[in-house]
């Protein structure tokens, strides 16, 4: 698979946690991914409480993560 | 943050709070006990009984307490399946119904028993003409929820009632969505067994009712000592039944109030979202629970939605989602026709008694910023 990088600031070689966050909560199945810190600012919310969240959904037994 | 997911659970009235507060401190007697403090629980367990059957039009001796709607659901099938056992046995039910039946109508399936599942339309509601249809001579229960759980459709219970008590055959009602929140009365729906779960009702989670009317032949569920005149053993939740007895008259008290500021809230909300989005659908129909409306959207996905609302503190459901890898589609939305793909693009809003017309234009925005920045268009342009 090839690495994956940020839509907005071009950060290379997104991670498994990034690349999956962009497809919960935008698209399943999304061409264009963000870093955390992006993703974070995109949707107004702490980078920190988008950490919470991979956790919640890794508990939910979510294998995007 | 702002709860809609009232079909969920409910919050505990306060109200109700204050009076069950002390039989978890210092009333706390086992109804069995035949000194004071066991009297007192007892009496407690009586008061609630008699205040849930006056709110349903039962007598208090039909009422019997249970864990829940899933609990009431399988007891009415397994005593029917014991009643009727090394007999034929037919039981009619609808696609749509919760999983604490439709699971329990497949376990007893494989185990000789005959089962008919009817369709729905479109908008969600069975036939009273299908079931009739279906009936064979050796059906002995129909079971029809009274409001689905994802839409809120209307069953039309009293029609099937009517049409059951002439061909003598058992009706039950799943009516956990519709208790304390319409009106209903088993005296003149013809039913004969009813379901309920005090956290729909802004009870406690972990109790629940059946009402079986008096004199019908029924099994235990659960063996061992004699609490619920001999039909359920074991020491009996009263924190629980007393917080239930008094939701449920504090639900009947401000019923048809709530019923309308409910129904205003979800017409506010349906407006404003088509108002500001294209292509929104009401999934079901206008013959619903008040406070419920399942919303479908264009080319998004409604886990994304929940998900991007519950960043922002919104609390609503998505009839698809995707736990332990398995993408798990309703089957309430699909029975009423949805594709794969509108099924999966739709969430359930139940709005309930702590609601606030603020709330309303809140939420509205909130989903119209959610779907724009997963549309990734501007909020301005959708």
């Amino acid at each position: 698979m090839s690495k994956k990088n940020c839509y907005v600031c071009n950060k290379q070689g997104l991670s498994r946690k990034e690349i999956g966050l962009t497809k919960k909560l935008l698209d399943e199945n999304a061409t264009r991914f963000y870093c955390i810190d992006c993703l974070a600012e995109y949707l107004e919310v702490d980078k920190e409480f988008l950490l919470d969240k991979i956790e919640e959904f890794k508990e939910q037994g979510c294998t995007m993560f | 943050m702002i709860y809609v997911d009232n079909a969920a659970t409910t919050k505990l009235s306060s109200s109700v709070l204050d009076k069950v507060l002390p039989f978890m401190a210092d009333e706390y007697g086992n109804p069995s006990s035949l000194y004071s403090i066991g009297v007192k629980a007892k009496r407690a367990i009586d008061v609630a009984r008699n205040q849930i059957a006056i709110a349903i039009g039962a007598s208090p001796n039909e009422i019997l307490f249970t864990s829940g709607g899933s609990e009431s659901n399988n007891w009415v099938f397994q005593s029917i399946k014991d009643c009727y056992h090394n007999q034929p046995l037919h039981i009619i039910t609808t696609e749509i119904e919760h999983h604490s039946v439709l699971n329990i109508c497949h376990e007893l399936s494989k185990n000789g028993v005959e089962i008919t599942f009817i369709p729905v339309n479109r908008n969600g509601q069975v036939s009273p003409v299908a079931i009739e249809n279906a009936l064979k001579p050796h059906t002995r229960l129909v079971s029809v929820m009274f409001a689905n759980n994802e839409i809120g459709a209307i069953q039309p219970i009293l029609e099937i009632g009517n049409i059951l008590k002439e061909r003598q055959v058992l009706f039950h009602t799943d009516a956990v969505q519709a208790v304390g929140h319409l009106p209903l009365n088993v005296s003149n729906l013809n039913i004969n067994f009813l379901t309920a779960s005090a956290h729909k009702f802004n009870g406690i989670m972990g109790v629940g009712f059946l009402f079986k009317r008096a004199n019908i032949k029924f099994q235990p569920l659960i063996l061992g000592g004699s609490q619920e005149q001999n039909n359920r053993a074991g020491t009996e939740n009263v924190p629980g039944i007393v917080a239930m007895g008094h939701a449920l008259e504090e639900s009947m008290s401000i019923l048809d109030t709530e019923y309308q500021r409910l129904r205003k809230m979800t017409e506010l909300t349906i407006e404003g979202l088509k108002s500001k989005i294209s292509g929104i659908r009401v999934n079901g129909c206008s013959d619903r629970l008040p406070g419920l409306i399942n919303i479908g959207f264009d080319g998004i996905l409604g886990e994304s939605l929940m998900h991007m609302l519950d960043l922002k503190g919104i609390c609503v459901s998505t009839s698809a989602a995707c736990t332990a890898g398995e993408n798990k589609i309703s089957h309430v939305l699909r029975a009423i026709g949805l594709s794969e793909e509108c099924a999966r693009a739709s969430i359930r809003i139940s709005f309930g008694r702590y609601n606030t017309f603020e709330e309303v234009e809140m939420i509205v925005n909130a989903i119209c910023s959610a779907y724009a920045k997963i549309k990734g268009i501007s909020h301005q342009i959708i």
